[in-house]
């Protein structure tokens, strides 16, 4: 039978050092302080990872990383899920790779994917604005040409991980065209540039979420990845290639709050009894389980699919529309299960609320996504 | 990992073989009406014919013993065996008989060598319909709770005399033949403690003092019985049976005098989805609506004009993947012989849940044309009229709740 879910012997091999990872390097202390931080990640968290292969993972080795399939990274990003591991990773290593791949010349691939799998360029998009939208319709940024360069002016809103980022990527409207995709182009932009500003956003659940302000900043003509106006076609490529990882990273988040709810309702007692054994302590685990399982397979198929050239669009729709509004519930049952306990900022579930929050909307929430499906049903 | 259901070169081979039977002993005039009560006796007869057909090939059990009438087939050669039937619109078997999904496996567990040679090769050679008599009145989902009395005759020891009555019982195959055996579960001891006063029958089914009653009942089984490639297998009628004084011989007894839990709960445990992987099926309703959403002029204008329609027509198709992905799971799952405890219930859950769920959203997008069969107004013939009423039928194999008393005791929180 050619149907097979089990990981490959160098998947389990990735996914039992990744595990090990965040055991030994990012217990909950650590990623409790991690969370706290403005980047996310220390130097040391950073270089460990880098020497791991995993900012290259997804990089071909052309290009100085190890080029796996991505359901090796998704294998990967399920295990740093649990913890869940804070940092640009996936930003950077997943789905900047992927946009400097998709839109990049020859030249910037050779320039900019060794940087990012050696840990030395930090990537993340810098798409969404005031407007919020991950539609083209709303790319308000511009970029205009002055004496052979171009100024970028505009805010770019809920960027995720912009603090950490040496570089970010940044979708700028070129001139106004009847099809809102066309006369976008994405610039790969140093974010120590003059005129760029970065501030997080305020808010326990906002996690790592940053307002980028661009006020006529300067960059380069190499700077412009790919043709002038056709970014638009290539970033939303990199998009649906990166989110099937991003809902791994989910996945990985539902099965450890899954996880240590049982644990507790195996150990808790009230009433005399463990609260395990309460039937409708016992409805919200097995709404638990269903949500990370249907997480899970859904996310692993978009994989598949992805890998072997199948057409996958409606999969990577529904991976994203499921494993986000399962993060999300399953957080809120650990909450109700766990109740008071689960409220300190030291316990684990609030480290994963806050992550299934701020990662609800990121590359298109769960509306927005069957909003997609109900297209393809209905035209 | 590979999601794919792609047939490997082996498995093609054997298919190829498949299709050539089948192509030659599939009448070609069978129908498939979405409404099990809609199929005629001349119809089940064909299917009736077929299954012997099936069993003398070896094909009915097809994993089972050679010598007891199966084909020692294995994982991969009987996914392509229920695969093929289905691409030939029929289900496997192509009628109710909890035979062969129930009383074999409690059989070849529980019963003695002798009886293993005498029930079973009828069984696999399709030549016995059996029915399940475990449900009672005061006995739902507390199985144990059996009221009906199989006691030892008082002179004639070899005997158990049997009293009362058994519900929910078997499916449409007393047309145009009645079943031939019960599987049944009584109370064997009126002192002994629950579970140890049980005991488990497999007996002819036209004993002296037995009663067969319809009961007049709207649902014809669950929307997963009814939505697949056909409805042969949803029993569509249930009946009430009646035991006056039943005498039973000890021979039929499967298993010891007060083994029944025991062997009940071999048999449970493939009814709640532990045994045989089930195959990823076409959802016949769902695409038939999915398609409707398209192309029915009326449907697309109530789409358009009410966007808020199209939320259940995309909670339609989500569930429908997520149950998809499940079944997939499952046969990977009993394809590589791994065990997860809580995979066959979780299923079976979902499949009850999301049913439930499902008929309401469609219901919604469908207007009242949802819930008519009329001949002259209705979609598809009746095909949605059929499907609202299994959406409330959750009882078969076990409610929603029994489910989740399984999986709660697989995820060790349960008692």
């Amino acid at each position: 039978m050619n149907l097979d879910l089990a990981l490959t012997e160098s998947e389990e091999m990735l996914k039992k050092t990744a595990l090990d990872f965040i055991k030994r390097d990012a217990p909950k202390e650590v990623i409790q302080t991690l969370q706290e931080t403005d980047t996310g990640y220390t130097e040391e968290l950073w270089r460990k990872a880098v020497a791991n292969g995993w900012l290259g993972v997804i990089i071909p080795e052309q290009y100085g990383g190890t080029g796996t399939p991505l359901t090796n990274a998704g294998v990967l990003f399920e295990a740093l899920g649990t913890g869940p591991l804070p940092g640009p990773y996936f930003s950077s290593g997943i789905l900047g790779s992927l946009i400097i791949l998709e839109a990049g010349t020859e030249e910037q691939k050779q320039r900019i994917l060794p940087a990012i799998a050696a840990g030395e360029q930090i990537l993340t998009l810098a798409l969404t604005e005031p407007e919020y939208s991950w539609e083209p319709g709303a790319v308000q940024t511009t970029a205009t040409s002055k004496n052979g360069d171009f100024v970028l002016d505009g805010v770019k809103l809920f960027t995720i991980d912009a603090q950490a980022a040496s570089h970010f990527i940044v979708a700028a409207r070129m001139g106004k065209e009847a099809d809102p995709a066309k006369g976008i182009s994405l610039f790969w932009v140093d974010s120590k540039s003059d005129g760029v500003s970065v501030r997080r956003l305020s808010g326990f659940l906002a996690g790592r979420s940053f307002e980028v302000k661009l006020d006529s900043v300067k960059v380069p003509p190499s700077a412009m990845l790919g043709d002038k106006g056709g970014g638009w076609p290539a970033l939303k490529q990199a998009i649906a290639r990166a989110i099937p990882v991003l809902c791994a990273y989910k996945v990985g988040g539902c099965q450890a709050v899954l996880e240590m709810t049982l644990e507790y309702s195996r150990t808790r007692v009230q009433f005399g009894q463990l609260i395990g054994r309460f039937q409708r302590v016992q409805d919200m685990i097995i709404e638990m389980v269903n949500h990370a399982d249907a997480a899970r397979w859904t996310t692993y198929e978009a994989l598949w699919k992805l890998d072997t050239q199948r057409p996958a669009t409606r999969s990577v729709h529904l991976a994203k529309a499921v494993s986000s509004q399962a993060y999300w519930e399953v957080c809120t049952l650990a909450h109700r299960v766990f109740s008071g306990v689960s409220y300190s900022k030291e316990h684990p579930v609030s480290f994963h609320t806050r992550a299934s929050r701020y990662l609800y909307h990121y590359l298109g929430d769960p509306a927005y996504h069957r909003q997609q499906i109900a297209q393809f049903l209905t035209a | 990992m590979d999601f794919s259901l792609e047939y490997t070169e082996e498995q093609e081979e054997f298919a190829k073989e498949v299709r050539e039977w089948l192509d030659k002993n599939v009448p070609k005039d069978l129908v498939n009406p979405r409404d099990p009560l809609k199929i005629s006796d001349e119809q089940r007869q064909k299917r009736r014919e077929l299954g012997r057909k099936l069993g003398e090939k070896g094909w009915l059990l097809p994993g089972f013993p050679r010598q007891y009438g199966g084909s020692d087939l294995d994982v991969d050669h009987r996914f392509v065996l229920s695969q093929e039937l289905e691409k030939a619109q029929l289900a496997f078997p192509p009628y109710y008989d909890s035979g062969l999904t129930l009383a074999a496996s409690a059989i070849l567990v529980c019963g003695t060598e002798e009886q293993k040679k005498h029930h079973l090769i009828p069984i696999c050679k399709g030549e016995v319909v059996t029915w399940q008599l475990f449900t009672e009145p005061e006995a739902g989902t507390d199985e144990a709770n059996q009221q009906a009395n199989a006691l030892r005759h008082v002179r004639d020891k070899d005997y158990f005399i049997l009293n009362g009555q058994k519900i929910f019982v078997g499916g449409l195959t007393t047309h145009p033949a009645p079943p031939d055996r019960f599987l049944l579960l009584t109370r064997s001891d009126l002192e002994a403690p629950r579970h140890q006063n049980l005991a488990m029958f497999f007996a002819p089914a036209n004993l002296p003092g037995i009663t067969i009653q319809p009961l007049d009942l709207f649902p014809p089984g669950t929307f997963a019985q009814i939505s697949g490639v056909t409805v042969d297998t949803a029993p569509g009628v249930k009946h009430s049976v009646f035991f006056d004084d039943v005498r039973i011989h000890e021979s039929y007894l499967i298993g010891e005098e007060r083994d029944g839990w025991k062997v009940a709960t071999a048999t449970l445990n493939v009814e709640h989805g532990g045994g045989e992987a089930r195959v990823p099926r076409q959802n016949f309703i769902i695409e038939r609506f999915l398609s409707y959403c398209k192309s029915n002029p009326n449907i697309v204008k109530r789409l358009k004009e009410n966007p808020q329609l199209l939320d259940s027509v995309v909670d339609i198709y989500i569930g429908a993947e997520i149950e998809r992905l499940f079944s997939i799971r499952n046969a990977w799952l009993a394809s590589s012989g791994r065990r997860a405890p809580y995979a066959g219930p979780q299923l079976g859950l979902y499949a009850k849940i999301f049913g439930g769920r499902l008929v309401t959203e469609m219901a919604k997008v469908l207007g009242p044309y949802a819930v008519t069969d009329d001949a002259e107004w209705s979609l598809e013939e009746g095909m949605f009229e059929v499907g609202q009423r299994a959406g409330v039928c959750f009882a078969p194999a076990g409610t929603p709740e029994a489910q989740k008393i399984i999986i709660s005791r697989a995820l060790a929180i349960g008692r």
